[in-house]
């Protein structure tokens, strides 16, 4: 009995502990011919000015309609995975003792594909193939990525001189102000972004799919707002959509990434229907085609919190703080109490030697769920990374990669404690 | 189905808004030319492609000669003190010690004298784009009142009463009048063989490992990432050929100098000045259009620091670089030597002596 609860913790435990690839996108750099840190404080962390790129739909600001196109520059296809050693402690209990496995591993892949069609019109895709496939001749150690279009989305920039600028399709929020998937963190993310509540498909740090309008300012005033399913990759089975807001402001020269400082806020408000099954157990048939539910008794639920992000010659402390709360028909555990938690993270990165190739990063992760709730369990997490990039002056696309978590999951009474280390080479091209 | 219609009529409506804000602000620049359409970019930095010639002035060896004699010869000018030379010598990387440019009687201009070498890359010409080509632009100066002072017709007199210019003008266009054009055609000849193709980058790129140093290799791997030059600076001739605005203070606030957009009527390129090439860059201090900035450290510094950050029309592109002082060595070690045209053509190129100038 108690290995069998070992094994579902470790089961449990693992979809967040799994290394995966963020987003570099080395056809901009083949593109253009610049080195990767033009864009990149070291990537993926993108800088100031890769980040007024992005803002600007893939273009370079001030340059709309004078740079080549898809369809006249080189493939826009970019890969990036990175692959090495990944080991995982974990003791379920204080009177446990500590169960160890490592391995070498291959830690999924991101196929990239993103450019400027027309003047304003950019698009970005990304998939990420599961690779732990038998056929494939590799069955991973840990669970690995599910296959995923995990975006696709069409850009129209400067509708507005950068006031309005409109994505659709699947792309990554402008509530994530600090990226997960451009962290240099490959093992372990912003535990808050993928903290999920007991009975809420949404997921913060899911890619979503729907409409977002962002607008930048020359003094410094940035805002997103979005209208998603709200359900990552799924169909929404309600009529609702999801709203959000995020408004920041940047303080000083620069845009907040690497240079000046900056604040901002969000609010999520979303809705997910309940699909209560029959007295027999059984889920209601579909209604579409697509084999979609018909949504019904919706719950609304929150997101809402602050962030910072201070910078000091090359050091960046950034930070995030944000509450949630699911209406109590989601919540199993008290149905008279909304579900309600916090988390955040406190990061601080410090980049140096020439070309910024080594980088060190220093991160704190909390995540409190309800006293009552003793199985998500109150989170917190201490890691350490330190990067060297190897490469020359059109590239530095290959990074030594070294981090290591130290992790504890109280559940009630239960205090479970991980030790994540990886040791990986990560690379793109 | 009511939302759906709601989504439809704002989708609707944001179409011609989309469509309408696509188009050029009111004043639209010039049209790229021929050249520019060549060099949609940014691309990478390599070695210069073969210079464009433009199809009605063809290179011939008599009229690249006769343009180096006029391009050296202070007869141009209204009182016989000022060539294009003075301002664009060859001993200064073809410009001048600065900071901005000595013309006749003293007078000085109001802006730096940028480089005539490699010009035949610039899709437009001056500091402002307000030729399009060199031939164009050859033709500026002479009747500039603070550079040469001339008029085209007094200079064409004075180049038609020398009759060593009369016979090297019948031979390179024929019989007929000299006229501003040939002058034009012939300087603008002169200055296309005026290319920088063999410097320790470019030998460095066509694979010469050793040709540049450990330091220098460094500067470059920041000039092509963390420095940000190449945004601009990028291409063959490490310049876009284009105009920013890097909110460089005027020399006299008084009297702000707002470049590009006093020809194009645009306000959104209000203080942009074209990107000048950065071969040849160590030897042509001081730096940036109003040679404010006296050396490449200095030039780099302010960058630095995010550029002139209180112009409210400063480039996006400029933001602060986070640059160290050894990352900063670096960077100018690799733009001093590494971008120094080693070529004789070009490199030891001499004011032609006056006895050997068309009597």
């Amino acid at each position: 009995m108690k290995k069998i609860s070992i094994v579902l913790l470790v089961l449990i435990a693992l979809p967040l502990v799994v290394p995966t690839p963020g987003q570099a996108i080395p056809a901009f750099a083949r593109k253009y011919g610049f080195n990767c840190m033009m864009c990149h404080t070291a990537y993926p962390k993108l800088n100031d000015w890769g980040q007024r790129y992005r803002d600007n739909g893939y273009q370079l600001p001030g340059q709309e309609g004078k740079e080549k196109t898809t369809f006249d520059s080189p493939t826009p296809i970019a890969l990036r995975t990175s692959t090495g050693l990944n080991g995982y402690s974990m003791k379920p209990n204080d009177d446990a003792s500590y169960q160890t496995t490592s391995g070498f591993a291959l830690n999924g892949l991101d196929l990239l594909a993103a450019g400027v069609m027309h003047k304003n019109i950019s698009v970005l895709l990304i998939y990420t193939p599961r690779i732990d496939e038998p056929t494939a001749g590799y069955m991973s150690t840990e669970p690995s990525q599910p296959g995923a279009l995990e975006s696709a989305s069409i850009i129209f920039s400067n509708i507005i001189q950068g006031a309005l600028n409109l994505r659709v399709g699947r792309f990554e929020p402008a509530y994530h102000i600090f990226s997960s998937k451009r962290s240099y963190y490959l093992r372990e993310g912003y535990e808050v972004y993928g903290f999920p509540t007991p009975r809420n498909n949404f997921v913060f740090d899911d890619n979503q799919i729907g409409v977002e309008a962002t607008g930048h300012f020359k003094c410094g005033f940035k805002y997103g707002a979005g209208l998603v399913n709200g359900t990552g990759a799924q169909p929404d089975n309600n009529k609702f959509k999801d709203l959000y807001l995020v408004l920041s402001q940047t303080i000083g020269a620069g845009d907040g990434q690497s240079a000046g400082h900056r604040i901002g806020a969000f609010v999520y408000y979303g809705k997910q229907p309940m699909i209560a099954p029959d007295t027999l157990g059984n889920l209601p048939p579909p209604i579409s085609p697509g084999g979609e539910y018909a949504g019904a008794d919706n719950r609304a639920f929150f997101r809402y919190g602050g962030t910072a992000s201070l910078n000091w010659r090359t050091f960046n402390l950034l930070g995030m703080y944000m509450r949630g709360t699911d209406d109590n028909g989601l919540n199993v555990f008290d149905k008279t109490k909304d579900y309600e938690y916090t988390g955040g993270f406190v990061e601080l990165d410090y980049a140096g030697l020439i070309n910024n190739r080594l980088v060190a990063s220093a991160l704190y992760n909390w995540v409190t769920p309800p006293d009552y709730d003793k199985v998500s369990g109150k989170v917190n997490a201490y890691t350490g990374l330190m990067r060297y990039y190897f490469g020359d002056w059109s590239a530095v696309n290959v990074a030594l990669h070294g981090e290591y978590t130290y992790r504890k999951l109280e559940m009630g009474e239960t205090t479970m404690t991980e030790h994540l280390y990886s040791l990986l080479m990560d690379f793109g091209f | 189905m009511s939302k759906i219609a709601v989504l439809v009529a704002l989708a609707a409506l944001l179409v011609p808004l989309y469509a309408w804000a696509g188009d050029d602000a009111a004043k639209p620049a010039p049209p790229l030319t021929e050249a520019n359409a060549l060099w949609l970019g940014p691309v990478k930095l390599g070695v210069l492609p073969a210079v464009p010639v433009p199809p009605g002035n063809p290179q011939t060896q008599r009229k690249i000669l006769l343009g180096k004699q006029l391009y050296f010869d202070t007869r141009l000018s209204k009182d016989n003190t000022i060539s294009c030379a003075t301002c664009h010598s060859p001993k200064m990387g073809w410009s001048d010690a600065g900071p901005t440019s000595k013309g006749i009687a003293g007078q000085r201009g109001g802006r730096r004298s940028p480089p005539a070498s490699n010009s035949a890359y610039n899709p437009l010409q001056f500091w402002d784009g307000r030729a399009a080509s060199l031939e164009e632009q050859s033709k500026g100066p002479i009747q500039n009142p603070v550079e040469m002072g001339n008029t085209h017709a007094v200079m064409i007199r004075t180049v038609g009463d020398i009759p060593g210019y009369v016979e090297e003008f019948k031979e390179v266009f024929g019989t007929g009048p000299i006229t501003i054009d040939q002058v034009a055609d012939a300087i603008a000849a002169f200055e296309r063989t005026i290319v920088t193709t063999d410097s320790p980058f470019d030998r460095f790129a066509r694979a010469d490992e050793a040709s540049l140093t450990c330091l220098e290799k460094k500067g470059l791997e920041i000039f092509n990432g963390k420095g940000h030059c190449t945004c601009c600076h990028w291409g063959p001739n490490f310049s876009d050929g284009r105009f920013h605005n890097l909110g460089v203070p005027p020399i006299d606030p008084a009297k702000p100098d707002y470049g590009r957009s006093e020809i194009t009527k645009n306000p959104a390129d209000k203080g942009a000045f074209k990107t000048p090439t950065m071969r040849d860059v160590g030897l042509r201090a001081p730096y940036l259009h109003t040679g404010g900035e006296k050396t490449l450290e200095d030039v780099i510094t302010f960058y630095n620091k995010g550029a002139g950050l209180k112009d409210k029309n400063l480039d996006r592109m400029m933001v602060p670089l986070g640059l160290s002082k050894g990352e900063i060595d670096a960077l100018v070690a690799f733009l001093k030597r590494a971008m120094t045209s080693l070529n004789p053509e070009v490199a030891s190129v001499d004011s032609i002596p006056a006895s050997q100038m068309p009597q």
